[in-house]
């Protein structure tokens, strides 16, 4: 696997260390008007975009952190920056 | 066997010491430092194997494993390179694919049934009628094929794998590589540099031709190589093959390990910053009838034979070749001791003078514009037919080699699986990386560069331009490499695809697969029209060999045969592994990844039988009763299992602020640890966890003793939902506040744990302790430390009530 992800702790290390953990969907809705269709959604709707995403990452045989990152999903390689530069 | 020359300076072999070794069941004997094709060359071996289809007789051919010719049968594993193995002693090699011996094949008549077997031929008549298919096939695969492996083979060896990191990963260890590794490395980077064969030089390694000053190449490279070694800041991987590069620099090779090694094989993944590729040229083949026999070869194979194995690859060679280091391979056998009665050359002109002097003051006839068109014997070549590139003279000679060479291939495989593109460069006939990707850079020989100060001007700005990546070299210093790089000669003209008029029905563009120019031209007149088709529907290029022999002149003929102009001409795609590698070798050692416990040789000594818990490899039985009846009953009425040593004893003093972590019943021997740590004047916060509210224990006590006591459970059923480690990674980020951590955990980390049940548990801990275990003493979930007949020390804690 060619990616490597930067861990806030660690820093840059293999991506074989990590575990991949969805998407960056924003914060947890709200419980108090929480519908079964609106938490589905937000549990199981993803974007799938063809380019840069945030998402988590969790260093699993590391520090154990959770955090996100930017990744270009077309070239599996890690952005430092929401916007796709070339 | 052959007298080997022992005199000369680019020796690679040492003819003192002999290496015996079976072939066909009779004894024979190499020289320490042959590779198995060369010891059974100096052996009179010629034929090595048989061709996949037709049964065709092959021999040595490029001395670099780029065609399936040499593949051969050693110790049981089919299809070993004997090229690129090194003879070892007592190895048994076997030829393949044969029925009878390579020298008398039964199987060989299919050659005269070629006009049987057009392009193609598989998919239009293979497919109906469907019932005769499992037949038909079974039949075919004991026809063709190379090598047999059974499935329950086991792979003697070795295995390892490596993930080292660098600032720069120069991939070719030639003149080029070397002095990109050397540029780097001044620069203060880490460099690690890798080199396909066993020794670093590349081609410069068994050239004799002068370099400058009156030092030969060789002693160039020897000079180079010495430098090399002397830097600590250069980690050398030789005898290594680049077998992937990916995006984000990532390298992939494999390492094949030598006598002193601890590893067979060992699969290398390199994460660089910056990549230098340098992996220089193979030898383009010479497009002929019969271009394949026993005793034609590349240049560079025969002077290999001759300056790195001591050989000459015959009494008689002629040559056919179309650039430079075939005139130098010539002049060099022909001081050997070669009879050359003749020297074709491609080229109407553009030869290096110095050459051509060299080959008239030794009397050769050089024929310029001229080219092999056929090579005759069944077995061997014994005869060439030479003709001139109109086809209007012809010559005749006999000989028992032919050095036959067309030109250069560059090596660009690590560019083009990296993304890179690669364009048609009319000049040097080469299939030249255009956009190269970020941060890799390509010198050398691959880059047309022919002129040794070029090769090395181009290492040296490769090298600067990685250290540039890296942060490391300043835009000065770049500026004048570059500098350089313009005032040397630049990339040389290579030649063009030249045949003779032949109608190629034995004319091999792809010997792995026996695809000749015929088939080629079948393929295209079906409409099969671009080299990757042509590739799929021959079969050309799609054997072991990785298209190493027909990678350059596919695309070169298929434009020539279609008239197409060079904008119009593009390879075929090549894809990872570059060079071929053994699974067992992706696979790895085969760890036991579990751990084992302090008493782990004591219990295996007692006949315990094992089994895997969780991460541990635990005594499970110690009787072939896995019912264990008898062992409960044990525990039932006496005692059971005796102790081990557990870890360290806490160390209690006076730090400043102190962390205790624990879970479950670890929470247990942590309390008194806590204890000693609050009343030893310690600031104590404690973190217990659990899995859920049920299982956490002794939370009020530690409360009572800490000054703060955080509590987790995994399901968030009380206190905080996370796992320990998570608030004291929180109270680790404040800086300087944290100066000890103690856990406690139930199964420790030096894992000696060991229950005594049984009601007798008392009675046999009372004798071997140094404390009072009574009920009064050591009370129910009580923790203490102490030591097992005075030596060894022991955490122990009371679960049981009796």
């Amino acid at each position: 696997m060619a990616l490597t992800i930067t861990c806030p702790i660690c820093g840059k290390r293999n991506g074989y260390e990590f575990r991949y953990g969805g998407e960056e969907k924003g914060p947890r809705p709200d419980e108090k008007d929480l519908t079964p269709e609106s938490w589905c959604d937000y549990v199981h709707m993803n974007k799938c975009v063809a380019g840069v995403q945030q998402e988590w990452w969790f260093h699993r045989d590391g520090c154990g952190s959770w955090f996100t990152i930017f990744r270009d999903t077309t070239t599996n390689l890690e952005k430092e920056t929401p916007e796709a530069k070339e | 066997m052959m007298n080997r020359f022992n005199h000369l300076p680019t020796l690679k072999i040492d003819t003192s010491e002999k290496i015996p070794f079976t072939y066909k069941g009779k004894q024979y004997y190499g020289t320490k430092g042959d590779t198995v094709a060369t010891a059974l060359y100096a052996n009179g071996v010629r034929i090595y194997a048989r061709s996949l289809k037709y049964h065709r007789p092959r021999g040595l051919y490029s001395m670099d494993g780029e065609c399936s010719n040499t593949m051969m049968e050693i110790n049981g594993v089919p299809n070993v390179r004997t090229e690129t193995t090194l003879l070892k002693p007592g190895m048994v090699i076997k030829e393949q694919n044969v029925k009878g011996s390579a020298e008398n094949d039964l199987m060989g008549f299919i050659d005269k049934m070629d006009w049987a077997m057009p392009a193609g031929f598989y998919y239009d008549t293979m497919h109906k009628p469907a019932r005769i298919w499992p037949v038909a096939m079974k039949q075919i695969r004991k026809a063709a094929g190379i090598g047999k492996l059974s499935p329950d083979h086991h792979m003697p060896g070795r295995y390892d794998e490596i993930f080292p990191t660098c600032d720069v990963c120069v991939i070719g260890g030639g003149p080029a590589g070397m002095t990109a590794a050397l540029a780097a490395a001044e620069k203060g980077l880490r460099v690690i540099l890798m080199e396909v064969r066993p020794w670093l030089g590349g081609q410069f390694d068994y050239r004799t031709a002068e370099y400058a000053n009156r030092q030969t190449c060789h002693d160039r490279a020897v000079q180079l190589a010495k430098e090399v070694e002397k830097t600590d800041n250069i980690r050398v991987f030789t005898h290594t093959a680049n077998v992937g590069a990916y995006n984000n620099n990532l390298i992939t090779g494999f390492q094949v390990g030598t006598e002193k090694d601890s590893f067979t094989e060992r699969y290398i993944e390199i994460r660089a910053n910056s990549v230098v590729v340098a992996t220089g040229c193979i030898e383009r083949p010479l497009l002929f009838e019969n271009n394949e026999r026993p005793g034609v070869m590349q240049a560079g194979c025969a002077l290999r034979l001759a300056n790195t194995y001591g050989m000459l690859p015959g009494k008689t060679g002629v040559f056919s070749i179309g650039h430079d280091l075939g005139l130098e391979a010539a002049v060099a056998l022909h001081d050997l001791g070669m009879t050359i009665p003749m020297i074709a050359d491609i080229r109407e002109d553009g030869q290096d003078p110095a050459l051509l002097k060299a080959v008239t003051d030794r009397k050769i006839t050089l024929l310029k514009g001229w080219v092999a068109t056929e090579a005759h014997g069944r077995k061997q070549v014994k005869k060439v037919t030479l003709k001139s590139l109109d086809g209007t003279a012809e010559k005749t000679f006999d000989c028992d080699v032919l050095v036959a060479s067309a030109g250069f291939t560059p090596l660009t495989g690590p560019l083009v699986v990296n993304q890179a593109k690669l364009k048609y460069d009319a000049h040097t006939n080469f299939f030249l990386p255009t956009d190269l990707p970020k941060k890799m850079h390509a010198a050398g020989r691959l880059l047309g560069y022919e002129n040794a100060e070029s090769i090395e001007a181009s290492g040296q700005l490769a090298g600067l331009k990685a250290a540039y990546d890296c942060e490391n070299c300043s835009i000065a210093d770049l500026g004048e490499a570059k500098k350089i790089m313009e005032s040397v000669p630049g990339p040389a003209r290579g030649t063009k695809l030249v045949m003779a008029p032949v109608k190629g029905r034995k004319t091999f563009i792809c010997f792995d697969e026996d695809t000749s120019i015929k088939n080629v031209k079948q393929s295209i007149d079906k409409g099969f029209d671009v080299p990757e088709l042509i590739k799929r529907f021959s079969g050309a290029g799609l054997g072991p060999g990785q298209a190493g022999i027909p990678g350059h002149n596919l695309p070169l003929f298929t434009a020539k045969y279609q008239a197409l102009p060079d904008i119009k001409i593009r390879p075929t795609t090549v894809r990872p592994p570059l060079v071929p590698t053994l699974i067992a070798t992706y696979a790895g050692t085969n760890h036991t990844m579990l751990k084992r416990t302090p008493i782990d040789d004591l219990q295996r000594k007692d006949g315990g039988i094992f089994r895997n818990i969780g991460v541990w490899q635990r005594a499970r039985y110690f009787s072939k009763d896995f019912t264990s009846r008898k062992e409960i009953e044990n525990v039932r009425d006496r005692i059971a299992n005796l102790l081990g040593p557990l870890g360290q004893p806490t160390h209690i003093e006076k730090v400043g602020r102190v962390v205790c972590v624990g879970g479950g019943i670890g929470v247990a021997p942590l309390h008194p640890i806590a204890k000693g740590m609050k009343q030893a004047g310690n600031e104590v916060v404690t973190i217990i966890g659990a899995r859920s509210r049920e299982l956490v224990i002794l939370e009020d006590e530690m409360t009572a003793i800490a000054d703060r006591c955080i509590c987790c459970t995994d399901d968030g059923s009380y206190g905080r939902k996370a796992l320990v480690t998570e608030p004291l990674k929180e109270l680790c980020i404040i800086p300087g506040m944290t100066t000890g951590i103690f856990s406690g955990k139930p199964h420790g980390c030096h894992g000696g744990d060991q229950p005594v049940p049984g009601p007798n548990a008392r009675k046999v801990t009372e004798k071997v302790v140094n404390i009072d275990v009574s009920n009064e003493a050591f009370g129910f979930s009580e923790c203490k430390e102490f030591k097992v007949a005075d030596t060894i020390p022991v955490k122990a804690m009371r679960l049981g009530c009796g």
